[in-house]
């Protein structure tokens, strides 16, 4: 009876620990910040050219609505890593599209490059949605900073 | 009933001598609260968001209180425990109140390490857990800065957000920015009342957190608890598993801090990485006896009175100061006394009170021993 | 015995924090000249340390004799100490006599505070350490708002630009400064220099002290110390006794603060003395004394060890590893060793 006793026990402290890291996964993935960098620039892959629109107006999921000249370069911070993004641009023929996509986004992935043109050009995700890294700056070594580790006794705000 | 019965005037001497600290910060708030020349509304405002910010570290103190092990100065564990779990979640980049529950997360199997850890080193200490419990901290600061300013950041415990880390390539910077979650807790459900905006959900979980601690009270562990801090010996030949009562409270004030610390860093908005959490144990310890509690004794209501009259005299303060003196320093000076002051008095007080106690006991005692003889 | 009881018995008599800091101290003499560290620098650097830290040591003998604990509260001393010292400044005092003067007007101070901290410390017997740290810091906390209010005038010493309100650090420079540090001083090389001043100033007081310890009040006091029942059945005032040892450890400390200034050349004021009761506290630890016992040479010893280690760490590890460690494995060091002697067993029921 007794040992019956504990190992029940112990199944419960197991089930709660795996459903605090269900939380745990759950949280990171909702949690995670992606910042998504909007390009409308004219973009040549595989031959194909998409050419940069000479105004479009880009919105990514409830965000604010982003004007994008042609060369802009804009940017939308979500979380979460499935999203819709809305384009209104007009066509060859002058007419105003309004067309809505859903993408996600890799969970690693801090920063993303996409791609206007090549999205309503029709091209495969990996296309217009890639991985950007930030030009790291080759600005003079910054200087070390110094580290305060002493105590400042109460002196602060609280 | 007791043989030597109360007068009035002793009652009202009573009253004074159990209310003192109360007593004179409302006379400091009283005073100083002209003198700075502040409005009540903005007052109203400041003391909402304090509350909202430090209500729940505070409350953290209150189960080892119940446990007999008087004020857990150890607590900084428990923050430096949640600074971690922020720490990490700013280099994962996640925000918002995912961000804040994940750092809570991360953060107890660390508190609770640390509590048991402090719990059994207090247990070797019974009868000087306070000052013990302090150099705990002290020396938990110690291995905190190890690991954040010498792992952190290397092949062991890779951070790869260069906004973190030092340029040296390693350990992390003075100040951590915590704009993922600033305020994400309190703008959930913000409510204008008077011009005064109050973080409802940041109370929600406060509310939430009080009544654990009153419905913590009545179960079984919190009656050992209670027990365990009348008496250790009655309390043992009663059954109750003293030490392991006693870490388990330790265990959870340290829990809890972690995650009141992850809301009050995330009020504030910045990270002090070395400082945030060695001031937070003192600061927490001044506010609840400013409520009236002392060692041995402390409820909510001491929490939310302590928060409120202290940070009226710590809002107050330097503001008083510059129009009084012409020196806002001798202000921020006088607000340093005064919180070392009140912690100091409310300790002699409580020694002196046990003292007294006990020669009454005696006295009492004996009295019964002649009444019987006679 | 044979050879392995004996040193277990030695081990467990020592302690073993003390023996890892003693053997971690020895690594680090042995490492230092192989990283490329002058030893002989080191230790005239270790020698002069521990003459500017032992008074402070010293002044935790009389608390710790009479069952007051460690003595957290040693900023009051230290506070009488900066009383006597800017007061001297004030006064306009010069070289060596203005060390003296300072001794002098510091000594009323902790005559009186170290009385009403003692009649405190008697009101609240059992509880007296977390008081005493208390204590402490709201005296420091309470003297910065003195500092800038008390009506100095020397503009050595006062703000440039108000003319009032001391200064954070004031150079003893002109004054104390190096008084006990340079007399008699021996030079062996270029690097070795023995700072006899300090060290026989020091060896002075110790002296005293060990004769005080051996006198029927000094007795007297050992026994309140160990047995307060016993010491009260035998017509010992005990509280009057408990008294006399806080007033003496506070005198010590007032007087510990002013050789530490003579030699660091600048009194530091406001929150300057708020943590200094740890490393003195924990040097005395370290040095063998325990919660309710302590030796001269536990002074000696302890301030050797953790001024070695204090001094030896940052330069050694900074040329071996190129990062200086040495502030975290002080906060290590320090409290944990104060953290060892709380939880002893043996010592946890007084």
């Amino acid at each position: 009876m007794d040992k019956v006793h504990i190992s029940r026990k112990i199944w419960i402290r197991l089930a709660v620990i795996v459903a605090i890291l269900l939380v745990a996964v759950l949280m990171f993935l909702i949690g995670k910040q992606h910042t998504i960098l909007l390009d409308n620039k004219t973009l040549e892959f595989g031959g194909e050219t998409y050419k940069a629109f000479s105004i479009v107006e880009v919105q990514v999921d409830k965000e604010d609505q982003l004007e994008l000249a042609a060369r802009d370069r804009d940017k939308a911070v979500v979380t979460g890593q499935r999203h819709s993004i809305t384009v209104l641009y007009m066509d060859a023929n002058y007419e105003e599209i309004e067309k809505t996509w859903k993408f996600s986004v890799p969970l690693g992935e801090d920063m993303l490059l996409l791609s206007v043109p090549a999205l309503v050009g029709g091209a495969e995700p990996a296309i217009w949605l890639t991985h950007y890294e930030p030009p790291v700056a080759a600005a003079a070594p910054v200087s070390e900073e110094v580290v305060v580790t002493e105590d400042a006794a109460l002196l602060g705000d609280f | 009933m007791s043989p030597l019965k109360e007068t009035n005037w002793q009652k009202v001497l009573h009253f004074l001598e159990n209310n003192t600290v109360p007593v004179l910060f409302l006379v400091i708030c009283a005073i100083g609260i002209p003198l700075s020349g502040y409005s009540a509304s903005y007052l109203a405002q400041e003391v909402v968001v304090r509350i909202s910010r430090n209500a729940f570290l505070i409350i953290a103190l209150l189960i080892p209180i119940m446990a007999g092990m008087g004020l857990n100065f150890g607590m900084t564990l428990g923050a430096m425990a949640g600074q971690i779990g922020l720490i990490l979640i700013s280099d994962w980049g996640i925000v918002g109140i995912p961000g804040m529950v994940l750092a809570m997360i991360i953060s107890t199997p660390i508190s609770m390490l640390l509590g048991w850890g402090c719990g059994k080193l207090l247990n070797m200490a019974k009868g000087r857990e306070m000052v013990t419990s302090y150099i705990i901290a002290f020396f938990m600061n110690g291995v905190y800065q190890l690991v954040v300013l010498y792992i952190m950041g290397t092949k062991f415990l890779p951070i790869r957000s260069s906004s973190l880390v030092l340029p040296r390539g390693y350990g992390i910077r003075n100040t951590v920015n915590l704009i993922g979650i600033r305020k994400s807790l309190d703008n959930l459900l913000a409510v204008k009342v008077f011009g005064i905006s109050l973080p409802l959900a940041t109370f929600a979980v406060i509310a939430l957190l009080c009544i654990f601690v009153v419905w913590f009270r009545r179960t079984k562990l919190g009656q050992d608890m209670l027990a365990v801090g009348q008496d250790m010996e009655v309390a043992r030949d009663a059954g109750i598993r003293v030490e392991h009562t006693r870490i388990v409270s330790i265990v959870i004030s340290t829990v809890l801090a972690g995650y009141g610390m992850v809301i009050y860093l995330s009020n504030i908005g910045t990270l002090n990485t070395y400082n945030s959490h060695s001031q937070i144990g003192m600061f927490s310890v001044a506010a609840l006896l400013v409520g009236g509690a002392s060692v041995s004794k402390a409820n909510i209501g001491n929490v939310f009175l302590g928060v409120t009259l202290f940070h009226l005299m710590f809002i107050v303060s330097p503001m008083a100061g510059k129009n009084l003196i012409g020196q806002a320093q001798l202000g921020e000076y006088f607000r340093v006394f005064v919180s070392y002051g009140v912690i100091t008095m409310s300790l002699v007080l409580y020694e002196v009170r046990k003292r007294r106690e006990k020669s009454r006991v005696g006295r009492e005692l004996a009295a019964g021993q002649t009444a019987e003889e006679a | 015995m044979n050879m392995k009881e004996r040193i277990l018995h030695f081990v467990h008599s020592f302690g073993w924090p003390r023996i890892i800091i003693g053997l971690f101290l020895l690594l680090l003499f042995i490492a230092a000249p192989i990283v490329g560290v002058k030893v002989s620098t080191s230790l005239s650097d270790t020698l002069i340390r521990f003459g500017m830290n032992s008074v402070m040591v010293l002044a935790m003998v009389p608390m710790i004799h009479s069952g007051c604990g460690l003595n957290f509260g040693l900023p009051v001393g230290i506070i009488a100490g900066l009383l006597g010292g800017t007061l001297s400044l004030q006064l306009n005092f010069t070289g060596g006599l203005s060390f003296f003067m300072a001794i002098v007007l510091a000594t009323p101070f902790a005559v009186l505070f170290g009385w009403a901290y003692g009649v405190l410390l008697n009101k609240v017997k059992g509880g007296e350490m977390m008081i005493a740290t208390y204590v402490g810091f709201s005296i420091v906390s309470f003297m910065c708002m003195m500092w800038l209010l008390l009506p100095y005038s020397n503009p050595t010493m006062v703000w440039g630009y108000t003319g009032s309100g001391l200064r954070t650090t004031i150079s003893t420079e002109g004054y104390y400064y190096h008084v006990l540090n340079d007399f008699l001083q021996i030079k062996i090389g270029s690097h070795l220099v023995i700072p006899t001043g300090m060290i026989l100033f020091f060896a002075l007081l110790a002296f005293l002290m060990w004769a005080f310890l051996h006198t029927k009040t000094g007795t007297a006091m050992t026994a309140v110390g160990s047995n307060p029942v016993f010491a009260r059945a035998s017509g010992i005032n005990v509280d009057r006794t408990r008294i006399l040892s806080v007033i003496m450890s506070t005198w010590l400390g007032a007087v510990g603060i002013l050789v530490y200034q003579q030699s660091f050349g600048f009194i530091q004021l406001y929150m300057g003395p708020f943590y200094m009761a740890m490393p003195a506290v924990s040097a005395i630890l370290i040095g063998g004394a325990s919660v309710n016992k302590a030796s001269i040479t536990n002074v000696i010893v302890g301030t050797f060890l953790f001024q070695g280690i204090v001094t030896m760490t940052p330069s050694v590890m900074n040329s071996a590893i190129h990062t200086d460690m040495s502030e975290v494995i002080r906060i290590i060091v320090s409290n944990g060793m104060i953290l060892y002697a709380l939880t002893r067993k043996s010592e946890a029921t007084r």
